[in-house]
């Protein structure tokens, strides 16, 4: 056998288990998720072709306007919360001792390595609207009354419960963006007598905008469909959706328990939908981030 | 002017103490609870709240509770094996297939990496319904086995581009010095380059093991029998069933769920900010 064939045979033997896996668990479901939504799959698993009506049905349902809303309540402020979090952690981190700084970044990684179940948990333990939650129970030994956090206060529990996550992950990439300014810009503002707070606003942030850009059109894609925090804490209440975002809306319909659920077929409508727009999106940051560069081909072989 | 400075540093120190504390705060507080005396409030100290690790049976004194939840070993188990097969298939799959990527230029190799992006960039959360479906045709629904697949590949993505800035460090200087030398070229990747590769090969594996360790949507989605659970399901059904009436129960098995997250998180902190960087969670 030629060396060429048997180093073809090799790359190939190498890649395709990824390969495999890849078509196989994640386009392939994607590709199935467009053809559910355009049946009637349900609790009986038989496919019924049902052309667009399960679209028609979203569209015209009272409950879309409510989803909608909640969802873009929910990454908006996520997103507020994750990126002046970030910014928060990376402007303190980079100005006081490395040894702190470094401290900060790496407590701050903890919430995201803790299992979901038990962040949330916590989460649902310290904002109890009951006696014994854990802010209920200072309150109450101080002589107050117990505050119904989470019933009042609903949409920034879930930017905190979720932002506590993707803060970490701003706080990273712009600590790092930070530390890669010169040193001189600052030193020079600062020989002109520029205060802390016009170096951040003048020098700081105009030179690390990209990063932000990035972290925020990152953030939003990976935001929209995500529900696992909301689905373990409020799970769409309290009361009548208030805090049901579009992807969980088509978890209930398609997992839940007490809805009509198993309604696979519809569910699908809203996961296209997002699919979709996750798509779009995607493909416009490649454009705005020249992420080709990532991609160069190697030098040598 | 000079006291000004000396003011504003001390808040600044005073913020950044603050600001680590936040996140520390709630998992002290868990500690506190697990070793409360009291069920419900944070109160004095006992032991009396892991007496469940002696048989494993949880609520041994109320038959009725106890054939509600599976023996918490059973639980443990389960877990492990979940986070021990997550590690070893994305670990094994990504090392092949990052180096190929990082070394030898081929046609759809771009394509490859941006579909890695691509996919990376979008929470699998969306493929659930088409992933239920296609495990229970493959008679995989309700079987670790399935939750494993699913989870590896969800997190493989990650692990290739991680993996692949690793081999990119590599000089070819090694590997060329390796092939003249008559190793063949798969005894150039096994032998010379893995070896080179390893703290990446680390910070890939605890991250996807504490990634298997901690999962609950797909475990929660496709496993229903309780002999099937890992503790992300014992304990979030604990949660709402118990939260109000035995919360230190609760508090207590969440902290032997979390001792492994925590020694990994301590020995391998600087090797999952590698990983972070490209996290996955909102």
């Amino acid at each position: 056998m030629s060396r060429e064939a048997s180093k073809k045979i090799l790359m190939l033997a190498m890649l395709l288990p990824a390969v495999a896996v890849i078509i196989l668990f994640l386009a392939v479901p994607a590709a199935l998720t467009l053809l559910i939504s355009l049946t009637e799959l349900d609790y009986r698993f038989q496919w019924i072709w049902c052309g667009l009506e399960n679209y028609a049905r979203l569209f015209s349902s009272p409950v879309l306007q409510l989803i909608v809303k909640a969802t873009a309540i929910y990454v908006a402020g996520t997103l507020a919360f994750n990126t002046l979090m970030g910014l928060a952690i990376a402007l303190i981190s980079t100005h006081v001792h490395d040894a702190l700084g470094m401290f900060v970044r790496a407590v701050w990684l903890l919430p995201r390595v803790l299992p979901s179940v038990i962040w949330a948990l916590l989460m649902m333990w310290i904002f109890s609207p009951l006696e014994h939650g854990f802010l209920n129970s200072l309150i109450v030994r101080a002589g107050g009354s117990p505050v119904p956090w989470t019933f009042l206060y609903y949409w920034p529990f879930l930017f905190i419960v979720n932002g506590f996550i993707g803060s970490s992950l701003s706080g990273i990439i712009f600590s790092s963006a930070i530390k890669s300014i010169p040193q001189d810009y600052i030193i020079a503002a600062k020989l002109d007598g520029a205060s802390g707070f016009t170096i951040v606003r003048r020098i700081i942030l105009p030179m690390i905008k990209w990063h932000i850009a990035f972290f925020v059109a990152y953030n939003t894609l990976s935001l929209l469909a995500s529900f696992e925090y909301i689905m373990l804490t409020l799970n769409g209440g309290p009361g009548f959706y208030s805090t049901e975002v579009m992807i969980l809306h088509a978890y209930h319909l398609a997992f839940g328990q007490y809805m009509v659920a198993m309604d696979f077929g519809y569910a699908a409508t809203i996961v296209t939908i997002l699919l979709v727009v996750g798509l779009a999106l995607s493909v416009i940051y490649w454009r705005v981030f020249r992420l080709r560069r990532l991609m160069i081909e190697p030098k040598l072989e | 002017m000079v006291g000004m400075l000396k003011i504003g540093k001390i808040l600044l120190y005073a913020a950044a103490v603050v600001l680590a504390l936040l996140p520390v705060v709630p998992v002290a507080l868990l500690f506190l609870l697990a070793f409360s005396e009291h069920p419900v409030f944070i109160e004095g100290f006992t032991l009396k709240n892991f007496e469940f690790l002696k048989t494993g049976v949880l609520f041994p004194e109320h038959p009725v509770y106890s054939k509600l939840y599976p023996n918490v070993y059973t639980v443990m188990v389960n877990t492990f094996l979940l986070a021990l097969g997550n590690m070893l298939l994305v670990v094994l799959v990504a090392s092949m297939a990052a180096y190929v990527i990082s070394r030898y230029s081929f046609k759809g190799r771009s394509a490859l990496l941006g579909a890695f992006l691509v996919i990376h960039g979008v929470p699998a959360s969306v493929l659930l319904i088409a992933l239920y479906y296609m495990l229970r045709t493959m008679g995989l629904l309700n079987t670790l086995a399935g939750v494993i697949l699913v989870k590896m590949s969800v997190d493989l993505p990650l692990g290739v581009w991680v993996l692949k800035g690793f081999y990119d460090g590599i000089p070819w200087d090694t590997e060329i010095a390796a092939l003249v030398d008559g190793t063949s070229r798969f005894g150039a990747f096994f032998r010379v380059m893995l070896p080179l590769v390893s703290p990446g090969l680390f910070a890939v594996g605890l991250f996807s093991f504490l990634s298997g360790w901690g999962e609950y949507v797909f475990v929660y989605t496709f496993i229903q029998s309780s002999t099937n659970w890992t503790f992300s399901l014992l304990i979030q059904s604990l949660f709402g069933e118990m939260g109000g009436i035995n919360l230190a129960l609760v508090a207590a098995l969440s902290i032997v769920y979390l001792i492994p997250v925590l020694v990994i998180f301590l020995v391998g902190e600087k090797y999952l900010v590698r990983v972070t960087i490209g996290g996955v969670k909102g």
